[in-house]
């Protein structure tokens, strides 16, 4: 590792770190524990970055180290994510932009996502980032027909959960 | 379903702007935080030692443990031992919680590395400190067993009766030596396992820095 790598590793990170904070907001309830996850992450990513041989992107890499970091974590302490508190989620809607309604279904979908396993809530992540089935199987180490079954057995989860 | 998943979709993509941002000199600062773990680690392992010892000298030290150390004469130089003994230790903990605190808070990697050496420093001579404490305190337990033990007079007569006492006491001392010295052993092994995983752990993040200076 020289430090040319390490200034390299910063930067990118630094470019990046959205997908870190999205993974913390999902996988964590309160600013002190999104806080320490991002620096697990941070930590993890710069550990596995001397094998990171650009062989995918930055990011894609990321995604793949950010997920595995927290779900790891998430199995360790599965305590800390069972609040539901959707409130105190890092970043809110502000309440003035949407219908009432619209909030309200919000509001359930959130909670029902936060209430998913570890591995399917990964699934959903990827889904909302606009990430398409190979992009998900590639990132989670799964075929792709097994992301496409998960996810609708995730999306017939949800609506479970919405309409009981 | 689908309708309301993409909704989420779209209000999770316009979230993107109220996310907190890192700065890179704090990024920066995360990744060279490895050691300060270890040190915590060493600092809470060394509170926990000296609690364990403690306990143990507690609840091994009734009244008749402290007549025998009387009827042994060494009474006054235990007691001695102990409170320096006691005295170090705390020193000694509070020099790593001073090294905990200062790789915390170290942000150069020059910093960070001298830090690491000290730490070692302080390491190597806690266990050195350790190990001539348990040797002063078996040698004096020898001393005392062999000198007005219960069983010294039969030792001393035998002595005399084997006719050669030069020899005699050679071979006693020479006994006492080799197992004052197995039981140091087995306590270096016991450091060596405890701290030694942790330094080695420590001169990894040392040579990573040390890498980065270059």
């Amino acid at each position: 590792m020289t430090k040319d790598q390490e200034h390299q590793f910063v930067s990118e990170l630094e470019n990046n770190q959205n997908i870190v904070h999205k993974v913390c907001s999902l996988y964590t309830n309160d600013r002190d524990s999104h806080k320490d996850l991002f620096q697990e992450i941070t930590i993890q990513l710069w550990r596995a970055y001397p094998k990171f041989r650009g062989e995918s992107k930055f990011s894609t890499w990321m995604y793949r180290v950010a997920l595995n970091t927290a779900i790891t974590l998430y199995r360790k302490s599965k305590k800390s994510i069972k609040t539901q508190d959707y409130e105190s989620v890092i970043f809110k809607i502000k309440a003035d932009e949407y219908d009432e309604t619209q909030e309200q279904q919000l509001k359930l979908m959130y909670t029902a996502v936060k209430e998913l396993g570890d591995i399917d809530k990964a699934l959903v992540f990827l889904y909302l980032e606009d990430k398409n089935y190979t992009e998900i199987a590639e990132t989670l180490g799964i075929s792709e027909v097994n992301a496409r079954v998960k996810m609708n057995r995730v999306k017939n989860k949800l609506r479970t959960i919405l309409n009981p | 379903m689908m309708d309301e998943l993409d909704l989420l979709k779209k209000d999770w993509q316009k979230k993107e702007e109220h996310l907190p941002k890192i700065s890179y000199a704090d990024i920066y600062k995360m990744i060279r935080k490895k050691s300060s773990s270890i040190v915590k680690w060493i600092f809470y392992i060394s509170i926990l030692e000296f609690a364990f010892w403690t306990a143990i000298n507690i609840a091994f030290t009734d009244a008749e443990s402290w007549q025998l150390i009387k009827s042994w004469h060494i009474y006054e130089f235990t007691i001695g031992l102990m409170v320096v003994n006691y005295i170090i230790l705390l020193y000694f903990i509070y020099r790593f919680f001073v090294n905990y605190r200062k790789i915390s808070f170290s942000d150069s990697s020059k910093d960070l590395m001298k830090a690491i050496l000290k730490v070692k420093r302080t390491v190597t001579q806690y266990v050195w400190f350790n190990l001539i404490m348990f040797f002063l305190s078996a040698i004096s337990g020898v001393y005392g067993t062999l000198r007005y033990g219960p069983d010294s007079d039969k030792i001393v007569s035998a002595a005399s009766e084997a006719g050669n006492e030069t020899i005699f006491w050679a071979i006693i001392i020479g006994i006492s030596i080799i197992a004052v010295v197995l039981l140091l052993g087995v306590i270096w092994l016991f450091y060596k396992l405890l701290y030694g995983l942790l330094l080695k752990r420590l001169r990894k993040n040392y040579q990573e820095l040390k890498h980065l200076q270059v």
